[in-house]
């Protein structure tokens, strides 16, 4: 009677196992989550934390695969290599163009960018002919033309805007 | 007996498996599985020259609706309702991003007519160009470029225009008492231009019904249309102001980048106290929003749940040393 009954719970147990068994398997390979880059010029350090050494930079819409979170920055793998990035710089979803791209980017420090350029992967350029079509047809002065020309060029480096945040303990240099 | 220990085991190490999957978001799962395929980032080729891509417009007696109303398989009650949801499913495509860019451009030149023109002021406008770039570049649209500018008016006013171009008054500058609150005004700008606010106004718009697609070719070829969608928007974010509830949702994730980036979040939320006592004739900010003390309930709310938040600098020391002299 005994060993019947330890049959049926066997066989009961050998049922849940497989099912478990398939269900896992199923999840198992989304556990290497992918995140994405948000914007250009995104800096992976060695340790978490802005002020380690700097691995390279992401361009935006790269693809990167989490490892763990630690506090305010994220370890992930990309192109071999493994990192630390800054959380609110990841996201969890997808370009519409499609993840991936090139991997690191190792740039210098002082390599200028514009401002729009710093924080976006988007080129840099001026006044849309649309706009300055329009600003023809509807009496905008010369001066209002020159103001937006000049937010659109006001341009900044990496560095200048690592230096800005460093100072004010903001973004990954916040506590 | 060892049967069963080793089936126990084999329960274990994979319930254990299952367990740690829990971390997964099945919520961005399914909003990967259901999302609209991409939208069109760069312009597309130009077309010929030639009028706007006209939607589809169902009418009266054709396609299937026609046929069942026709042989009184539907009443016409019926038949309107279909034709309405017909219509909302062939509704104009989001407006990509060349075009986002050549209306906020055109619209940015507005803003400097209507309000003052430039702040002249290179030191000051790059110290607000570093707090709006690190703002933005934790937002939820930190892949399009942003700009930044002051106008050369008294009244406290901000705004935010498609493609990026964002404003802050020297007069609403002389309010701000640190780079919190600033921030907190940039993040709900910002988040306007993030969250596509008012492109998605004017695609819903009257202005833009029987267009499928708006085409850079199309604004470049017919100047009647980029002027209606100017004049449209124009009076939708200097004079009637937008929905409510996008004004409410863009103070939401204004709070949520600046807190983001480590600012104290409370920022905006403190700055509506100061802007509830200018007087509400100067400001669009005030005749276009909703009241400060509205949004200082929402805000304040929201700010609870952030844990530690109140701890996190406000960084008014640095705002005084900025802006003294520059205003």
């Amino acid at each position: 009677m005994r060993q019947r009954k330890f049959q049926m719970i066997e066989f009961f147990l050998k049922i849940v196992t497989i099912a478990a068994l398939i269900v896992g398997l199923w999840v198992i390979p989304a556990l290497a989550e992918t995140m994405y880059v948000k914007s250009a010029k995104t800096k992976m350090t060695a340790e978490p934390s802005a002020r380690s050494k700097s691995l390279g930079y992401l361009s935006a819409g790269q693809a990167v695969k989490v490892i763990a979170k630690e506090g305010r920055f994220i370890k992930v793998s990309v192109g071999g290599k493994k990192g630390y990035i800054f959380k609110f710089k990841l996201t969890s979803k997808a370009p519409s163009g499609g993840g991936g791209g090139g991997g690191l980017d190792l740039l210098s420090g002082n390599q200028k960018m514009a401002a729009a350029e710093s924080s976006s992967g988007s080129s840099i350029r001026g006044l849309s002919p649309i706009s300055e079509n329009y600003a023809r047809g509807h009496g905008i002065s010369a001066a209002d033309i020159s103001a937006v020309k000049k937010m659109e060029s006001l341009s900044f480096s990496s560095s200048q805007i690592d230096a800005f945040q460093e100072q004010g303990g903001i973004g990954p240099y916040a506590k | 007996m060892k049967k069963l220990l080793i089936a126990l085991m084999a329960l274990g190490i994979t319930l254990g498996l299952v367990t740690a999957s829990w971390s997964i978001n099945f919520g961005d799962i399914l909003n990967e599985t259901l999302k609209p395929p991409p939208q069109k980032k760069a312009a597309p080729a130009p077309k010929p020259k030639a009028k706007a891509a006209p939607a589809a417009k169902p009418k009266g007696g054709g396609g299937l609706i026609g046929i069942l109303e026709g042989t009184g398989a539907i009443d016409k009650k019926t038949s309107g309702i279909l034709r309405g949801a017909t219509a909302v499913v062939q509704s104009m495509q989001p407006i990509g991003w060349e075009e986002e860019r050549a209306i906020g451009g055109s619209l940015a030149l507005e803003v400097f007519k209507n309000f003052g023109g430039q702040y002249k002021n290179d030191k000051l406008q790059r110290y607000i160009a570093l707090v709006g770039l690190t703002v933005a570049g934790v937002s939820d649209r930190a892949d399009i470029p942003y700009h930044f500018a002051i106008l050369n008016s008294s009244a406290p006013n901000a705004f935010a225009t498609p493609g990026g171009y964002i404003f802050v008054s020297s007069g609403l500058l002389k309010l701000v008492r640190n780079e919190a609150e600033l921030a907190g005004i940039l993040g709900h700008e910002i988040a306007h231009v993030a969250k596509r606010h008012a492109l998605k106004t004017i695609e819903r718009s009257k202005t833009l019904s029987g267009f499928s697609q708006l085409t850079t070719s199309i604004l470049d070829s017919d100047p009647g249309v980029l002027n209606n969608i100017v004049k449209e928007m124009s009076t939708t974010l200097f004079t009637k102001g937008l929905d409510q509830n996008l004004e409410f949702e863009a103070d939401k994730f204004g709070m949520d980048y600046a807190y983001r980036v480590g600012y104290n979040a409370g920022g905006l939320r403190d700055f509506m106290k100061v802007l509830g006592k200018t007087q509400k004739s100067r400001s669009v900010l005030l005749s276009t929003h909703p009241t400060p003390r509205a949004r200082y309930g929402k805000l304040n709310a929201q700010a609870k749940r952030y844990r530690s938040a109140s701890l996190a600098p406000v960084l008014s020391q640095r705002y005084l040393a900025e802006t003294k002299g520059n205003l």
